[in-house]
């Protein structure tokens, strides 16, 4: 149900703040041991939340949150409530602090009703890498979510929440809302602080919503976004209203469609779909233009090269001395945290940290490293270009659908090149927004999405939301 | 075979800003373990680091002190190593775009010494063994406070240039607010790079790094060590290996800790979490001018302007405070001399015997200058005048009411004098005679009784004048 809808039914108590955020409670007991979305759900805390969120609406003085039911990912930190990144390593770890965003939330008294599963430190593409089990899609529970924030786009698709917090480093909230389909959307690089977002990749790194619709994602947003002093990337170019252009006139607006997004590898019946979509925007007389943006061949390289050196930097304070997982095994400093990351870390974290500091060493800096910037700087330039001639890009999430368990995971290069169509937003620092413009033969979602520039996200969320008023979304089987 | 040292210096300095450089927690030394740490500086997950603009303010000021530029961009790298007093396992740190570039200190010699650059970063925990129970325990407090390194160019061909070097360096420091620079205290930390070559000789040798040189002497006493240790190798045929040396001050040597070979590799990377820092052109203006007038200009003033003798004009600017001093006092009483007198005698005196410094003097420079005055005017005799300071400095009080107060203003009536001298010669016949038989040390002592009976206000002037005439 729509967050405006929401509040608004516990404004006028057609609902009791208790007794909604209870009926989601139960929704996760029965359902979610079918989807795994949840790594932590914090049941009592929720029920408490809700029960003063509820004195709060009795007093006429709740905010747009209180009383909402969302799910945080375990990545982002929460005061006193584990926050895991779905790892070994921080299997137990429980943060003295609140992220920004969380304190945000918490200022409206907001419920809070878990923490969602993810792919290991938010690497990967499946939210099969978690230390907790892989996450299913609730359209068929054989096939993955996408991910990273798996476990965020299911609770939404499986109305496990009302609307969830997520991440996305290169893609990780707009795949997943892709395959689970959902509507998800990664702000501008800086509209969100990231102070208490566990940091994969810091220059990239972004914390997004994954909700039912724009209009949700936009609404979520409006309570999160903007400059923090704690977080020196957090920008001041931010003013809210992110839903204030929904309903207006989007006839007269540009949207390219670069050529170079549909080409070899992408699924036919995602690239009909992702098509149709343009021709829908082209009916209402949005001008299409074709548009390019040569340097996609090398964005997954770049991306690979420079998320993972920052992730290797980032990841090092994982030692096992001060917090976290430590090995039994080790006479010194050195064994010990060895054996500790040894252990604590999952196989892909691993595989990233190695890539990232053969990247980093001196002899190869230049080669790799450097030469990522590079592509970084030059693909900056040609998304500028672009948006000289219109106001939004459209392009296919993922180049395919949701695939089975199993099927493509255990081959690192196959999933790194499926993150081909999401990883150029995070490279540029733009907004994006993925939703569901189709299904395939198998009943899976598939998702497109809308590009906007920087700090324009109120265009993309409108637009978005215009495709979704005509469009009929089909309910997952849970 | 003779040979001769090539030394260059990386200079670690604390920054005097209340907190530290990248979180809000104090910057202070000492105090129990782990009291000043928080989730930002011991590193926890999801947090991130703050600049301190205050650091980037004093370490651009140190570029200032040595007369290098401060540049308009400079951004933050990262520097991976893992060790147990590095939370992060990074230590954050300028490697490409340092905060100042170039500079130099001339010293004793004539020679400039060239600064490479001057950069800031986090200094590190520390780590505290406990032989006894076999284990070793981290201390973060000293995580994130904010260091500058200063790099110098292998200019330095001598132990006396490194010395005269890092005193001017820490005067000039402590002159610009940026650092306390106690060496004992490890708030500046000297390492120093040497090779040796054979006189005459254009190429360097391969260099030694030498670390933990906690003072002046120290460092002498490593490099003497470290020529006397790469000469053995090189008169028995052998190669000086590039390693890193640990100087141990209770034996004067140094041991090797770690060879190129072992040394990491520190995978550096632009610092994601802060954005690079610009200086505008007003904003490095405004910095500049807000810096004191350096101790090597002071110094020039003194002895080029003022007329100072050198030795005194280095007494002078040793100490900041005690140069500002001066600097007001002569301000109203351009009796530059004289002022540099009563401050360096009997000023400096009064602080000794007392164990004080020139911040807790409570008189002001205007009243040092009044007092000036007044003695060499004639108000006050130079005598009276020392111990008007030394009561000004016991209790406080004005130069000229404590001159009333106590009997010192001079009195000139000659007639008065004139009975007192009649006095002394009546009551010493014995010496006054002796003085008449050629005993001229006598003259003292009858003069002494003069002023004894006539006060301390007596002109010892118009004293002598009147004695000696009496005993013609």
């Amino acid at each position: 149900m729509a967050l405006k809808k929401l509040r608004k039914m516990l404004d006028e108590k057609e609902i009791g703040a208790v007794e909604l955020t209870r009926r989601y409670l139960d929704k996760i007991e029965k359902t979610d041991k079918n989807v795994n979305s949840y790594i932590t759900v914090c049941a009592e805390s929720a029920l408490e939340s809700a029960k003063k969120a509820q004195e709060l609406i009795d007093a006429g003085e709740a905010g747009a949150f209180t009383g909402l039911p969302i799910s945080v990912k375990d990545n982002i930190c929460t005061m006193g409530v584990k926050t895991t990144c779905a790892s070994r390593m921080l299997e137990d770890f429980v943060p003295p602090y609140d992220a920004t965003v969380i304190e945000k939330l918490k200022k409206d008294n907001f419920v809070m009703l878990g923490k969602t599963n993810m792919d290991e430190f938010a690497m990967g593409g499946s939210s099969q890498t978690s230390y907790f089990g892989g996450v299913k899609n609730p359209y068929d529970t054989s096939r993955v979510t996408g991910g990273s924030s798996g476990g965020a786009a299911a609770s939404v698709a499986a109305g496990l929440c009302a609307a969830a917090l997520g991440s996305d480093t290169g893609g990780s909230v707009r795949q997943p809302a892709s395959f689970c389909g959902v509507t998800g959307l990664k702000p501008t690089y800086g509209a969100v602080s990231r102070w208490g977002l566990i940091a994969f990749a810091s220059s990239l790194d972004q914390i997004g919503v994954i909700a039912e619709s724009a209009e949700d994602t936009g609404y979520v947003l409006d309570g999160i976004y903007g400059y923090d002093a704690n977080d020196a990337t957090s920008s001041k170019k931010s003013y809210g209203n992110y839903t204030s252009l929904i309903g207006g006139d989007i006839s007269k607006l540009k949207i390219g469609v670069p050529k170079e997004f549909f080409g070899d590898g992408l699924n036919d019946e995602v690239k009909t779909a992702v098509l149709r979509a343009v021709e829908y925007y082209k009916q209402l007389g949005c001008e299409i233009i074709d548009v390019s943006l040569p340097s996609l061949e090398y964005a997954v390289s770049a991306y690979y090269l420079i998320s993972s050196a920052e992730a290797a930097s980032n990841l090092s304070r994982f030692d096992g001395i001060k917090y976290g997982f430590r090995s039994g095994l080790g006479e010194n400093f050195n064994d010990l945290i060895k054996n500790s990351r040894r252990e604590g870390f999952g196989s892909e974290v691993k595989r990233r940290i190695m890539l990232g500091n053969y990247a980093l060493c001196s002899g190869y800096y230049d080669a790799y490293y450097k030469n990522a910037t590079r592509i970084r700087t030059q693909l900056r330039s040609e998304y500028a270009a672009i948006f000289d001639k219109c106001d939004v890009m459209l392009t296919p999430t993922a180049p395919t659908t949701a695939y089975k368990i199993g099927e493509q995971e255990n081959d690192p290069v196959k999933m790194y090149l499926a993150d081909i169509y999401t990883v150029t937003v995070n490279i540029a620092g733009l907004p994006a927004i993925s939703t569901t413009c189709g299904y395939d033969s198998n009943g899976m979602p598939i998702g497109m999405s809308l590009i906007g520039r920087a700090f324009d996200e109120k265009t993309i969320i409108a637009v978005c939301d215009r495709f979704e008023k005509d469009f009929e979304r089909k309910e997952c089987a849970l | 075979m003779r040979y001769q040292p090539v030394i260059g210096l990386e200079i670690h300095c604390e920054l005097q800003t209340d907190s530290k450089v990248f979180c809000t927690c104090q910057n202070e030394f000492g105090g129990s373990e782990n009291t000043r740490v928080c989730p930002r500086c011991s590193g926890m997950p999801g947090t991130l680091p703050l600049i301190n603009q205050n650091a980037v303010r004093l370490a651009a000021k140190a570029g200032f002190a040595t007369d290098g530029t401060v540049n308009n961009y400079s951004a933050f790298d990262r520097k991976n190593y893992f060790y147990p007093d590095l939370p992060k396992a990074y230590q954050i740190t300028q490697f490409d775009h340092p905060i100042t570039t170039g500079g130099y200190i001339t010293v004793f010699n004539g020679n400039k010494m060239r600064i490479h650059h001057i950069h800031i970063e986090e200094d590190a925990g520390k780590l505290v063994h406990d032989d006894y129970e076999g284990i070793s325990m981290a201390d973060y407090n000293r995580c994130g406070v904010p260091l500058i390194e200063i790099v110098t160019e292998p200019d330095f061909r001598s132990v006396e240039e490194v010395q005269d070097f890092v005193e001017k360096i820490a005067l000039r420091l402590k002159y610009a607010g940026v650092c306390d620079a106690r060496m004992e205290q490890g708030s500046m930390r000297v390492d120093v790079n040497i090779s040796i070559m054979p006189v005459g000789s254009t190429e360097f040798g391969t260099r030694a790094e030498i670390k933990n040189l906690n003072s002046v002497k120290a460092i002498g006493r490593a490099i003497e060590y470290e020529i006397n240790r790469q000469a053995e190798i090189l008169d028995n045929g052998g190669t000086v290996i590039q390693e890193t040396r640990r100087f141990n001050d209770n034996h004067g040597d140094t041991k090797a800790l770690r060879s190129k070979e072992e040394a990491h590799d520190y995978r550096y990377f632009p610092e994601p979490d802060i954005p690079p820092v610009w200086l505008s052109d007003e904003d490095i203006a405004e910095i500049k001018a807000s810096m004191p007038e350096m101790p090597q200009s002071r110094f020039k003033r003194y002895t080029e302007e003022y007329g100072l003798p050198a030795d005194d004009a280095n007494l002078i600017i040793s100490s900041k405070e005690f140069s500002d001093f001066y600097d007001e006092a002569v301000k109203i009483n351009p009796d530059y001399k004289q002022i540099s007198n009563l401050m360096l005698v009997e000023l400096n005196r009064n602080l000794n015997e007392s164990e004080k410094t020139i911040s807790d003097v409570t008189f002001s420079p205007a009243d040092l200058a009044e007092l000036v005055k007044m003695s060499t005017d004639g108000v006050v005799s130079k005598n009276a005048a020392k111990d008007i300071l030394k009561i000004m400095f016991d209790k406080g009080g004005k130069p000229m009411e404590i001159a009333k107060n106590n009997g010192f203003i001079m009195d000139n009536d000659a007639s008065e004098i004139e009975e007192i001298v009649n006095r002394v010669i009546a009551e010493n016949a014995d010496s006054v005679e002796s003085y008449k038989n050629g005993n001229q040390k006598i003259f003292g002592f009858l003069m002494g009784q003069v002023i004894r009976l006539a006060g301390k206000g007596a002109n010892p002037k118009i004293a002598k004048d009147v004695l000696t005439e009496k005993l013609k």
